[in-house]
């Protein structure tokens, strides 16, 4: 397996509470893989935990085979992996394109001394910007909305806001926290659509889904956790008819 | 029209005042106390630079806008690491230490003596000594700061401080070292009030500690509460608000022993119901929801 | 000589701890810092005047109005100001600033009604104690048996039905109403125990040194630090808070001069925000993981 994210022996506790026990996972590049399991199994804490929010308490994660841990958020998204959540936490009052906009890097402009003097090559990079933007709106089926506040957009709508938001980021790893969640049958079509083309454009996914057909349609693998450990690791078919998931989700 | 041009000339120092606060509070979405500590570094930084050293008032003014941003640093480096309600605290922790210095330290700013006798601000043998002059000088120095306001907060570098305003967790997740903004943020708005600090000590040619307290600070606060944040307008409309309420007091004749009492009133409870009803104040884009 | 000063910072320290515990209840029950309680603190200080020195009512009817009274207003700010802000959804810098504001308008007012001078209540030389080599003064002794009796209190209250409910409310008003109360009412209980707390604080500190319209600022700054010590453990937090403070000042006042005190005051807020951020006690909870 080519791997491009891996979990050595991860644990992390919240108050005596193991809320991830010795986890590890391998990761392959350019592929979807699903971690599946009941609520509290551990999932979002793994995804915090990847992502730099949180510092396990031991282990290690290796990202492209160096160590990423313990580095702070904004400096793994710089290395390549980016979020999305399930909260969504899009930025209200910003426009839609803004939201996009603010989220593609290498911007000159950022720095604050050369938004005042070198503002030329801000205005051209902007230019290009909001081409690429607008791109990725176009992609989300967002196009006629980019000048509303965000926070006027229906849950949907905000939630593929915040998927052209990562795709903006130009990430090589993607990790989708439940990106169908609360979203309806239609639009989910669209989200999964856009998922789906991900790898074809160098992209690697790790997803958490609850939705069981999504994890059929899209996953090339699935790891089951549960209660803070992985339980089970396989192609879809296999975990998710395999009585183990069963037991765990219904708790027999 | 000499009343005129004053109220011009206070509406002018308080704007770059706000708009600086404005960048910190209504941009970036930082609560900060301590803004009048700035404006009073600069105004006794200027002070004491013309009348110790004699140095000519604008090159005073750029020294203690730099004396500022250093400060700055020494209370945003260790407390913007803190969570929101522990950097509000270290701001006032902050306010409070600065006055204490200006107060007690009498032998280096003349504690609550104050400072009388502050040179006009002079160039090419011209000296800003009336009114009119001075409101020219005042504009000098407003236009450069609402463009350069408008500069930053239009860039790509103000679209960041927004993004961390709506949600500072995921701004960092999209890549941004928050932190950093943030002290550049709270370091451009010291600099900048303490232009005013300049402004406004050769202007009443005489300063003492009890211009920069914390009540100056929350005042400050109102007028973004007031006039709104998070846009060029608010503070604007907020400055013209707030300057011009206790002139028309006056022509209520209220005794002047009770009236900055009665005045502060209605600044807090202007402050109180625009907090209920109205968090975007009067010309706002962003608010305290 | 050294013994003095640790004695009077004890005794000041002990007013401080009261009125911290006041403020630490509503912080963390309700989530609002309530700069106000300083305006509270205030306005118990100036009824006992009113009706002490002015109406010239006995001491102890001055005191229950000072109570009454502080009580009433922390309540009707929470009902005027707090409940309308928490039902328009906004912010905590908002409810900061309203709270503020609320503060000002007090202490302007209270200076318009008495004018910016100190006020004594008690003119003539206080009765003194002598403990060894340390004389303290009838209002210093009553104070710190207030602090012990007080202190008591809130630890049996702690323990009662509402008590532990109120420590567990923690701004989590949903998960009041699910056990079937009544987050308003227990709202009210709060207000009121916090601000009496601060009048019970303030009328001894008034009997003990006078008042003046800004004795509220140091109350409340003084508040703000034993919290911030304690964190989460108001009541332990308030205690060491409140004694460390009074101490720490008074041998300040003993080596500099009383000038610097504030300044003093938030240098040590200063250094422990740095260094334990959620208080000395509480365990270390990272902001990151709360997502």
């Amino acid at each position: 397996m080519n791997t491009i994210v891996e979990l050595k022996n991860l644990t992390k506790s919240f108050g005596g509470v193991k809320a991830v026990d010795n986890v590890s996972m391998d990761f392959e590049k350019y592929r979807i893989t699903a971690l599946i399991g009941p609520n509290g199994a551990g999932k979002t804490t793994i995804f915090n935990i990847i992502n730099g929010f949180i510092k396990p308490d031991k282990g290690q994660i290796l990202f492209e085979g160096k160590d990423i841990t313990g580095l702070p958020p904004h400096k793994i998204t710089k290395k390549g992996i980016g979020r999305l959540f399930q909260d969504i936490r899009i930025f209200n009052k910003l426009t839609v394109l803004e939201n996009v906009l603010v989220a593609i890097e290498g911007q000159s402009g950022e720095n604050f001394s050369n938004a005042i003097f070198h503002r030329k090559k801000m205005i051209k990079e902007e230019k290009e910007n909001i081409e690429k933007a607008k791109e990725l709106l176009d992609f989300v089926k967002l196009s006629d909305k980019k000048d509303i506040f965000a926070e006027n957009l229906s849950y949907g709508q905000q939630k593929l806001l915040s998927i052209a938001r990562i795709l903006a980021q130009d990430s090589k790893v993607l990790l989708l926290d439940e990106p169908t969640a609360g979203v309806n049958p239609v639009l989910i079509d669209s989200i999964i659509e856009v998922i789906k083309k991900l790898p074809q454009k160098e992209k690697t996914i790790i997803l958490i889904e609850h939705n069981i057909n999504v994890v059929l349609e899209i996953s090339d693998w699935v790891f089951l956790l549960d209660e803070g450990k992985v339980a089970s690791f396989g192609l879809p078919d296999e975990v998710l008819s395999d009585p183990v998931t069963r037991e765990v989700y219904l708790g027999v | 029209m000499n009343y005129l041009l004053h109220i011009l000339i206070m509406i002018g120092i308080y704007l770059i005042l706000t708009q600086s606060l404005n960048i910190l509070m209504g941009y970036t979405g930082l609560l900060s106390v301590c803004h009048a500590a700035f404006y009073g570094i600069g105004a006794y930084a200027t002070t004491l630079l013309m009348m110790k050293f004699g140095i000519n008032f604008f090159i005073a003014v750029f020294i203690s806008i730099i004396i500022s941003v250093v400060l700055s640093y020494i209370v945003s480096i260790p407390s913007l690491k803190l969570k929101g309600d522990y950097f509000v605290l270290s701001t006032i922790g902050f306010q409070s230490i600065i006055f204490s210095i200006l107060y007690n330290w009498v032998s280096f700013t003349r504690g609550p003596y104050g400072i009388p006798g502050i040179p006009s601000p002079s160039i090419f043998g011209f000296t800003f000594a009336d009114p009119s002059s001075y409101l020219i000088l005042v504009l000098f120095f407003v236009i450069p700061v609402i463009i350069f306001t408008h500069l930053i907060t239009s860039s790509q570098f103000g679209r960041v401080l927004k993004s961390i305003r709506e949600d500072e967790l995921a701004a960092s997740s999209l890549g941004k070292d928050v932190y950093r903004f943030k002290l550049t943020a709270f370091a451009i708005s010291a600099g900048i009030a303490a232009i005013s600090g300049g402004l406004y000590a050769c202007y009443l040619t005489y300063i003492d500690p009890t211009s920069f307290t914390i009540s100056e600070s929350l005042f400050l606060i109102t007028i973004i509460a007031i006039g709104g944040s998070g846009n060029l307008k608010g503070p604007v409309v907020g400055s013209i608000v707030v300057i011009i309420l206790p002139e028309i007091l006056r022509f209520l004749n209220i005794p002047d022993t009770i009236a900055p009492n009665i005045r502060m009133m209605i600044y807090a409870l202007a402050l109180i119901i625009f907090m209920i009803y109205k968090p975007k104040g009067i010309a706002g884009e962003y608010g305290f929801e | 000589m050294i013994l003095q000063f640790l004695a009077n910072g004890l005794c000041s320290g002990a007013l401080y701890s009261i009125v911290a515990l006041g403020f630490g209840l509503i912080y963390i029950s309700t989530g609002i810092f309530h700069f106000a309680h300083g305006a509270v603190y205030l306005v118990g200080a100036y009824i006992l005047y009113l009706f002490l020195i002015v109406l010239k009512f006995n001491i102890y009817i001055s005191l229950l109005f000072s109570l009454l009274g502080a009580s009433i207003l922390g309540n009707l700010i929470e009902t005027l100001v707090y409940n309308p802000m928490r039902k328009r959804k906004v912010s905590p810098s908002g409810f900061m600033i309203g709270s503020f504001g609320v503060y000002l308008f007090v202490v302007n007012l209270i200076a318009l009604l008495f004018g910016n001078e100190t006020k004594v209540l008690n003119p003539g030389i206080e009765k003194t104690f002598s403990f060894g080599s340390v004389i303290l003064t009838r209002i210093q002794i009553i104070s710190f048996i207030t602090f012990i009796v007080v202190s008591l209190l809130f630890l049996l209250f702690k323990k009662t039905k509402t008590g532990n409910l109120i420590i567990a409310f923690s701004n989590n008003p949903k998960l009041i109403e699910t056990i079937g109360y009544n987050p308003h009412k227990i709202r009210i209980i709060i207000f009121t125990i916090g601000s009496a707390l601060a009048a019970i604080s303030s009328s001894l500190s008034a009997l003990d040194v006078g008042i003046d319209p800004n004795i509220g600022m140091s109350a409340l700054f003084a508040s703000a630090v034993a919290v911030i010590i304690g964190g989460v453990n108001i009541f332990e937090g308030a205690i060491i808070g409140g004694i460390l403070i009074g101490i720490l000042q008074s041998l300040v006042v003993w080596q500099t001069s009383a000038r610097w005190m504030d300044a003093f005051t938030f240098l040590i807020l200063i250094i422990f925000l740095l260094f334990r951020p959620e208080g000395i006690l509480s365990k270390k909870v990272r902001i990151e993981e709360s997502v």
